[in-house]
């Protein structure tokens, strides 16, 4: 990975002309301008499906883009046209319930892959990845019969219980962290006298707060953002549903019209976008963890 | 942590062996009146949801719990078909389920996942026959099982709007209904379209072929239960049709135009807005013309026929609401009480149909001089009479096969697709093909 | 920000005192056991009965031996094989694009210096938008009778073409969400891009390159394994590619869920009908459910493809610790 100029340039035979001061403050326009040109075409949607969700009905099937009364009621609309606060705490039950979950179970199981040395490590850690890459379609069908066995189609248990037993992504994650954490830290703590678990809760955990931290968000979101697992188990009760669902099918089901649809998309949409604005570094860093150094 | 794995373990044991839950149900004992009951609570699943919906069926429940008061009946609202299926899949089926489609009659009947009605209608003295037009047998048996009865049907028919239709009467034929539409559809200055006469791609709300065939009386499958929409002209004729006129309005225009168009089920529904001067709907419609749009003045015809079929005039598309009792409902007696009160009881039906605007589904209760009627009304029940109407004959593939002719139709109406011989063919081999894999 | 948690790595651990190793293996067992479990339950159990049922006819409720029928089924089920060329078509297509763009953007912001933080935050901000919200409002964007980019095109005398309702464009409608949604890929980006020592570029610039080829010879080679890692778990992430089809197919074609009218995923034509969808399709709508096996274990051999790729490209993933 090493790199380095390998072959000499010939450009060096050439005095490298500084460049202008004109040019450089032309590059200086020219860059900001993109970035700014970005900067519209990125939040061009999100302004536009605002705007959208404040028209009237009739306005909402035009094409102009500014609304002409400002309908805030649209917001209240959607709470009494879909059972929307339902939804939301479905997906509040199953994001807190599986996250809690997820962590529960992952952290031990990082640690084990990180610290402890036995029989086996390298392929349990290679399954991890493997779980971890593959498709949840490809095991779909039996797992739905194991549910469908103990009737739990229909409800959102199907997606939460498994967190019990570990998320390959999140171990992946903690594992990658855990192994920086040099070791001095926990063999200073079973100096102290404390157990294996006991340095884990104690010296590990707060030391891994960050990763930990992210992992919990990114499995958070993740079920926050979740349709297909929904899709397959919530069932047709509309009580079960969470709110991706209830989204997806808010334009056909609830005879409602784009700024309502774009309302609800607004509403899905706010939680996220005030917890990234909180925790801005987590989420960075996080999403650092996941690429290879 | 320990239950789950229990759960697991026993999962993978029971999982490869047990396929079929649920025990067939020994005959039913109805029980004769004046017998004493012990008092029963049975589970009831339906797919109502819309709150007009609701209340009228809790009304329907409550004159229900008078009439047998040892029944308590617990509803679940919402429920589709997929739900029922797992349950039963399960073990733990409600004793009565209510579907909105006819598409999985066959399946139900073929797995046995509804129990044959044939012999609770024996032993409690109803001549089915006798009580139902004779169209329904059609959607609610298969292989010779009547594993669900109607509860309430649907009829298909023309909504036109008085106002854009300038004077002219509803077309009765295709050829009336084409010149019609390019007679009354208006355009805006830079060409695009302010009113439709009528829109005829498959894609618009109702004109999805399992509907708009009964205009020329295409046929789906042959008796054994392959595909005819090949070799059945009828289609040609009628897509031919559709895309003549999809033309002469331009595939483009007419898609932005429908993409302009509000909710279906809302108030922004393009005929109630005036968008659109004829359109093919339901007989539900009335009820939602009357609660969201009372100024637009309409009209109600049967759906227009093919040129040289006149005399078929008069026939619509037939479906209905579809009720059973899936096997492995512990109380089958009842459930049984239950089902025929909604099905066949006059003063349920009647009182239902009323309040959701449907039409009957027996002959009594057509009949009764309590069923709310006006002439836009009239229009569905003649249609539900008329000998000519049809429905979708009960398939193990029914909704398989719709999907397939629709995505054929889209192809074809939008000019990606120039063979039409060729794309009916390969509408055909696909349908067999799955047939071959589903039922062998 | 430079230097990432990962950069850090831990001592070698004190070797393990004789006649541990025993019970160490029991405690890692211990430790392990959630997962060990789980990978039983939801994984190699479901992998062995789809084995199993992929050679039977299921519906849920009968169980019938069928042989091979399924998988000939496959071989002739044009369905399936227009999913795999569009779940191509985007591996092909819309990953490269993707993966480049990203790589621009975080080239850009690197470069910036006035407001990097809020752009880096607005560039971020899509790619957390959730899918369903996000595809809702990318149907609403471009469609074509009421969608803004509509108006705006027309303004400038440009006619939209109907993104989501014509075969020939709807894939790079997706794409287009995607490039949109691209900001996790941009951090990642802009964290290796910071990497690369400075030095390097300072003696280039003597020597006289220009940026292009500062580009090429210098950050380039450094980023190229995390270039590598985008991309492959971009294609594993498109193997899966559900989500946002599904909903542009029910929102684009109008589709309701009333009896009568069907929803068929991919509209228009199949072009947004991806593998997963297919599969999903012909097990959960249709119960197919033994024929959803065969495409299951397509699928299955398909990603394990991949990521033995990603696994040789990148042994320092199941890398011991230093």
């Amino acid at each position: 990975m090493t790199t380095t100029l390998a072959r000499p340039r010939q450009a060096a035979t050439r005095p490298a002309p500084r460049a202008p001061r004109g040019r450089t403050t032309l590059y200086w326009i020219a860059k900001h301008a993109l970035a700014i040109a970005l900067a519209v075409m990125f939040l061009g949607p999100l302004v536009f499906i605002a705007l959208t969700a404040l028209m009237s009905d009739q306005q909402a099937l035009t094409s102009q883009l500014w609304p002409k009364t400002w309908n805030w009621g649209n917001f209240a609309e959607i709470f009494e046209t879909a059972p929307l606060l339902t939804w939301i705490r479905n997906t509040l039950i199953y994001s807190i319930l599986a996250t809690v979950f997820m962590l529960v179970s992952s952290i031990p199981v990082a640690y084990a892959l990180a610290r402890f040395r036995f029989r086996g490590r390298k392929l349990a850690f290679l399954l991890v990845v493997t779980t971890m890459m593959l498709p949840p379609q490809v095991v779909a069908v039996p797992i739905y019969l194991i549910w469908a066995r103990f009737h739990l189609t229909g409800t959102l248990w199907p997606l939460i219980l498994p967190m019990l037993l570990g998320d390959a992504f999140s171990i992946f994650l903690l594992r990658q962290f855990l192994v920086t954490i040099p070791r001095e830290y926990s063999d200073a703590a079973r100096v102290d006298g404390c157990g294996e678990f006991r340095t884990l809760i104690r010296v590990i955990v707060p030391m891994a707060r960050p990763a930990i931290a992210a992992v919990a968000l990114f499995q958070f979101f993740y079920c926050w953002n979740d349709y297909y697992g929904p899709l397959m188990y919530a069932g047709t009760d509309l009580d079960n549903w969470t709110l991706s669902l209830g989204l997806a099918a808010f334009r056909s089901v609830h005879r409602v019209q784009w700024n309502l649809t774009m309302a609800a998309t607004i509403l899905a949409m706010a939680p996220v976008i005030v917890v990234f604005f909180f925790a801005q570094k987590v989420f960075i860093e996080g999403v650092k963890l996941t690429g290879v150094k | 942590m320990k239950r789950l794995l229990a759960i697991s373990a026993a999962a993978g044991l029971t999982l490869l062996t047990a396929c079929t839950a649920g025990t067939e149900n020994a005959a039913p004992k109805i029980e004769k009146s004046g017998a004493t009951h012990e008092p029963v609570t049975i589970e009831f699943w339906h797919g109502f949801s819309a709150d007009n919906e609701l209340k009228a069926f809790e009304d329907t429940l409550a004159g229900f719990k008078q009439k047998y008061p040892w029944i308590t009946v617990k509803p679940t609202k919402a429920v589709q078909d997929t739900q029922i299926l797992s349950s039963v899949r399960g073990g733990s089926p409600p004793d009565v389920a209510l579907s909105f489609t006819t598409d999985s009659v066959a399946q139900f009947c073929k797995a046995g996942i509804f129990q044959d009605l044939n012999p609770y209608l024996k032993a409690s003295g109803i001549d089915a026959a006798a009580l139902f037009p004779k169209v329904i047998a059609e959607y609610t048996q298969y292989d010779g099982k009547r594993c669900v009865l109607p509860m309430l049907a649907d009829t298909y028919g023309l909504y036109y709007n008085k106002k854009l239709m300038k004077g002219e009467q509803p077309p009765k034929t295709l050829s009336e209904l084409a010149d019609l539409t390019k007679k009354l559809t208006v355009r805006n200055a830079d060409g695009t379209i302010k009113v439709a006469g009528f829109v005829p791609t498959s894609q618009m709300y109702e004109n999805a072929p399992i509907h708009s065939g009964v205009m020329v009386g295409a046929k789906w499958t042959n008796p054994d239960g392959t595909s005819a929409i090949g070799s059945d002209p009828q289609w040609k004729k009628l897509m031919t049709w559709q895309k003549d006129l999809t033309d002469w309005f331009g595939y483009d225009k007419l898609e932005k135009f429908r993409k302009g168009f509000g909710d279906e089920w809302s108030a922004e529904n393009p005929f109630n807005q005036g968008k659109v001067a004829m359109a093919i709907d339901g007989e539900w419609r009335n009820a939602m013309l009357a609660a969201d749009a009372p100024d637009v003045d309409y009209g109600t015809a049967p759906m227009p026929v093919a040129d040289d079929q006149p005399q078929r005039y008069g026939a619509g598309f037939i479906t209905g609401t579809i009720i059973g009792i899936p096997r492995g409902a512990k109380h089958p007696e009842a459930a049984w009480d239950l089902v025929r009160y909604l099905t066949t009881d006059t003063g349920a039906l009647v009182g239902l149909a009323n309040a959701i605007r449907n039409v009957p589904s027996t002959l009594p209760a057509l009949q009764s001089p309590d069923l709310k009627k006006d002439a836009n009304f009239q229009t569905f029940l003649d249609i539900f009479a008329n000998p000519n109407s049809t429905t979708q004959p009960a398939h193990i593939n029914a909704v398989f096969n719709q999907q397939t002719l629709q995505e054929a139709q889209i192809k074809w109406e939008s000019g990606r697709a120039p063979d039409l011989d060729a794309l009916l063919g390969q509408v055909d081999k696909t349908i067999n093909d799955k047939l071959k894999l589903t039922a062998g | 920000m430079a230097s990432t948690a990962l950069g850090r790595r831990g001592r070698t651990a004190p070797p393990s005192p004789v006649g541990g190793r025993r019970r160490a293996n029991l405690r890692a067992l211990l430790y392990l056991s959630p997962w060990l479990v789980g990978f039983a339950v939801f994984f190699l159990y479901p992998l062995g009965s789809t084995v199993y049922f992929s050679f039977q006819r299921y519906n849920m409720f009968t169980l019938e031996p069928v042989g091979l029928l399924n998988y000939r089924y496959f071989l002739q089920d044009e369905a399936a094989w227009t999913a795999i060329r569009n779940t191509l078509w985007l591996v092909v297509v819309m990953v490269p694009l993707r993966v480049l763009f990203g790589l621009g953007v975080a080239q850009l912001i690197t470069k910036i210096k006035a407001g990097a933080g809020v752009f880096r935050t607005i560039f971020y901000l899509p790619s957390l938008v959730p899918l369903v919200a996000g595809t809702l409002g990318f149907v609403f964007l471009l469609n074509p009778a009421t969608g803004p980019l509509q108006t705006i095109l027309s303004a400038v005398g440009l006619d939209s073409p109907d993104w989501f309702g014509d075969p020939a464009w709807s894939k790079w409608g997706l794409t287009m969400l995607a490039m949109w949604s691209v900001g996790d890929l941009m951090v990642i980006f802009m964290a290796a891009l910071l990497d690369v020592p400075k030095q390097l570029y300072e003696a280039a610039s003597i020597d006289g390159a220009g940026a292009w080829q500062q580009f090429v010879s210098i950050t380039l080679p450094v980023i190229r394994p995390v270039l590598m890692f985008a991309a492959v778990t971009g294609v594993i992430q498109t193997l899966q590619y559900f989500t946002q089809a599904e909903v542009v197919a029910r929102a684009a074609s109008g589709a309701t869920d009333s009896a009568g009218s069907v929803f068929t995923p991919g509209y228009p034509d199949q072009s947004t009908l991806t593998f997963p969808q297919w599969l999903f399709q012909q097990g959960f709508r249709d119960f197919a459910m033994g024929y959803a096996c065969v495409l299951a274990l397509v699928l299955f051999v398909v990603s394990m493809l991949f990521t033995a790729v990603l696994l040789r490209q990148f042994r320092g993933f199941a890398e011991e610790e230093a």
